[in-house]
């Protein structure tokens, strides 16, 4: 599940954030990257809600869910399982 | 105002001197419509394009005395001033013109004049006995002076597009500069974004001898006064008070009749209340509005100008006048901008030029040095953040941050802006101030040049160019100081005073004037304590309070709004691309121009295919302003006008030789 969920994610990021897959670092936070800025999270918050129908609350909005590509996609694991 | 040029070359034949600075200056008529002339010497030609406004009669240039000759374009308010002190010394004049006070002035002081003047202004001087010619810049660099090093010899003008007229030559993006430009919004130092064109510094001036040497000399920097008596603020508000009133009325001065701006803000609100103040009879302000009512503000001019009686005229924007004109405003703002903001403002010049004005007073610069600009609140915030971490306070500044923008009223949505800025905490009070966080806002900005430029982010280099520019006190002043001084070197001046101030302005033959740009309320200011400017979140504070009275409590007390146009609203209707838009963003031309990455672009455009999204982020407006205009700029470089001089309106034609 992991992995589409990545894939998913991924194609979001490239398509609206204008990169290459190759650019977009997994590890890393995608602000610090140069590729999304404040209302970038909120676009991507946005995208997961919708795509993974979930839930996002106040307190989920740490760098531990959102500080990464895996972190994101761990969370949104989690979330679904939950 | 006026446009200017020169040549230092003594590899050129006379014919074909003559000939090039003819189409040098044929290209900078709009600065000058009212006429040109050259001075042409063995080693050196002027060129200068008038616009008349002190002086109508005489004042025409090349003007010279019996040693040199001058082509200057700007204004000296106080130039009465130093005539009479000239006089005092025995110096005769023959014009009533402000031109020949700055020549006199040079021929008495040397160097020295230009630190005497209070003004915006370039000006080119030769002198026919040392065979130098010198070349000065007025301290913030209001008027535009460019240097291009070509062939042996060097070519000064008003506008980078002069140099197109020289055979052989054409401009070239420099890869190296264009990141930067696109992460601060200008160059640094004296870089341009082309290959050996430098821009003289503001505050600067530079001696070019025959031989071909340069000898450069600062005469001003920011923060140069070191005051250290420490005032209290209602001395402070005094002071503010009476040199802004000042600065108006100095500027009022000319023989033409002089309009006001107004955006519906309080700078310019202020500045045409202390017009009025000078001014017994009816006088005229103009304005911009938009159809799209998220960035009109006429409610709040038109209470201004109802509030003076002012002879009000508001010119309606909407989408297509911005896309149409999107072409020939970026003829004359000659480098990428990042927000379509200077179109409206080419065709107000436009309109305030057919109503026979000649001369505007605008609120520039009052952001810039009363910590009006939200940088000036991240960095207070984030200063707040650091010493007091673990406080629950950052959640409310945050919403004070952007009251403008919806978002923030969502506590969710307010979290991720929160874990955003977290990320600043670290690094915010380095050298790169502000710029910090403009730099991470922009830097999507390196993935989509070229690929073979290899245009990479290299934040250390970048601190490295900044550190360059930075005077020997700048540890010494506060964060928001610092922020004021790199606000000032690079929006500012590369962006607010040419691409959309000056350059808009003279695309009609109109000068703008800015009495927030007075060096000696500058300097007062600028070491007034940090909380006059910035209480609390309370920007532009001593502005608002000092004139609280005088401008309705409507635009005093409302919540600050940068002034901004549609951008992908303008080019993009319902997901399909206007024709300029389309044309400009073709894999075709995008290939030919060879400054983006057709890849990037392709993604860009796919993303708007259905449409413009209801929130659509602030680098999405910039990414398509950046990249039209830089693709527009290209195209004039490619297909430059070619123009002529009208010989009946020839008013000088020296020769020296």
């Amino acid at each position: 599940m992991s992995d589409n969920i990545k894939k998913l994610l991924l194609e979001f990021i490239c398509r609206n954030f204008m990169v290459d897959e190759e650019e977009v670092p997994l590890d890393k936070s995608l602000v610090d990257a140069g590729i999304i800025d404040s209302i970038g999270l909120i676009e991507i918050s946005n995208f997961m809600e919708k795509e993974f129908n979930i839930k996002i609350e106040e307190e989920d909005l740490t760098r531990d869910n959102f500080g990464s590509v895996e972190k994101m996609v761990s969370f949104i694991k989690r979330r679904i399982e939950s | 105002m006026c446009g200017i040029t020169g040549i230092i070359s003594s590899n050129i034949s006379r014919d074909n001197q003559r000939d090039l600075i003819l189409k040098m200056t044929s290209t900078l008529q709009h600065r000058g419509p009212d006429g040109w002339g050259i001075f042409t010497a063995p080693g050196c030609a002027l060129g200068h394009t008038r616009l008349s406004i002190i002086d109508l009669s005489a004042g025409h240039q090349p003007m010279e005395t019996g040693r040199n000759v001058i082509s200057y374009n700007g204004e000296i308010y106080n130039y009465e001033e130093i005539r009479e002190d000239l006089q005092k010394k025995g110096i005769s004049f023959k014009t009533r013109s402000d031109t020949e006070v700055v020549l006199r002035a040079y021929e008495y002081y040397g160097g020295s004049c230009f630190s005497k003047f209070n003004g915006q202004f370039a000006i080119l001087i030769w002198d026919r006995i040392k065979k130098e010619l010198t070349i000065a810049r007025d301290r913030y660099g209001v008027r535009p002076l460019y240097i291009l090093k070509y062939n042996g010899g060097y070519y000064f003008s008003s506008e980078m597009k002069a140099f197109d007229a020289i055979n052989g030559f054409k401009r070239t993006m420099d890869r190296s500069n264009i990141l930067t430009h696109a992460l601060a919004w200008n160059t640094l130092d004296d870089n341009t974004l082309f290959e050996n064109i430098r821009s003289l510094p503001g505050g600067t001036y530079e001696i070019y001898s025959a031989e071909g040497t340069v000898k450069n000399t600062r005469y001003y920097e920011l923060g140069e006064s070191e005051q250290s008596a420490v005032i209290d603020y209602n001395t402070a508000r005094e002071e503010f008070s009476a040199i802004l009133n000042d600065a108006v009325k100095i500027r009022l001065k000319s023989d033409v009749e002089v309009g006001t701006y107004l955006s519906g803000g309080i700078d310019s609100s202020v500045i045409t209340h202390l017009t009025s103040l000078h001014n017994n009879e009816r006088f005229k302000t103009f304005s911009v509005g938009f159809t799209d009512s998220e960035f009109d503000e006429s409610n709040y001019q038109n209470e201004m100008s109802a509030k003076l009686d002012s002879d009000h005229l508001m010119l309606a924007i909407d989408y297509n006048s911005i896309d149409k004109t999107y072409l020939e405003a970026s003829y004359h703002f000659e480098r990428p901008v990042f927000r379509t903001a200077p179109v409206p403002l080419f065709l107000l010049s436009e309109a305030v030029r057919s109503k026979n004005i000649k001369v505007v007073l605008t609120g520039e610069a009052a952001d810039e040095i009363l910590y009006g600009y939200d940088t000036y609140k991240e960095l207070s915030m984030l200063q707040h953040w650091k010493t007091n971490p673990g406080t629950d306070a950052i959640q409310s500044m945050l919403g004070q941050l952007y009251p403008h923008l919806q978002y923030f009223a969502d506590p969710k949505k307010l979290g991720f802006i929160k874990m955003y800025y977290e990320d600043f905490l670290g690094d915010f009070d380095n050298e790169l101030a502000g710029l910090n966080i403009r730099i991470k806002n922009n830097a999507i900005m390196a993935s989509m040049f070229n690929r073979e430029w290899g245009v990479t982010f290299d934040r250390e280099k970048l601190i490295d160019e900044t550190r360059k520019i930075l005077p020997a006190n700048y540890s010494s002043w506060s964060l928001l100081q610092r922020n004021q001084f790199l606000e000032m070197k690079t929006l500012l001046s590369g962006y607010l005073l040419s691409s959309q101030g000056d350059r808009m302005s003279m695309a009609h033959g109109v000068e703008g004037r800015y009495p927030f740009l007075d060096h000696r309320l500058i300097e007062k200011v600028f070491y007034y304590k940090d909380s006059f400017k910035l209480s609390g979140f309370s920007h532009k504070h001593i502005l608002r309070d000092t004139f609280r009275g005088d401008i309705p409590e409507s635009i005093i007390d409302r919540p600050k709004k940068p002034y901004t146009a549609p951008d992908l609203k303008s080019f993009n209707r319902d997901g399909a691309w206007t024709e300029s838009a389309a044309y400009f963003l073709t894999p075709d031309k995008i290939k030919e121009y060879g400054i983006f990455d057709p890849g990037f672009v392709q993604r860009f455009t796919r993303k708007f295919a259905s449409g413009i999204p209801a929130e659509i982020g602030y680098r999405d407006n910039m990414v398509i302003s950046f990249i039209l205009s830089a693709q527009m700029i290209q195209y004039w470089i490619q297909n430059p006008k070619k123009q002529t001089l009208r010989e009946e309106i020839k008013t000088v034609d020296i020769s020296d030789y």
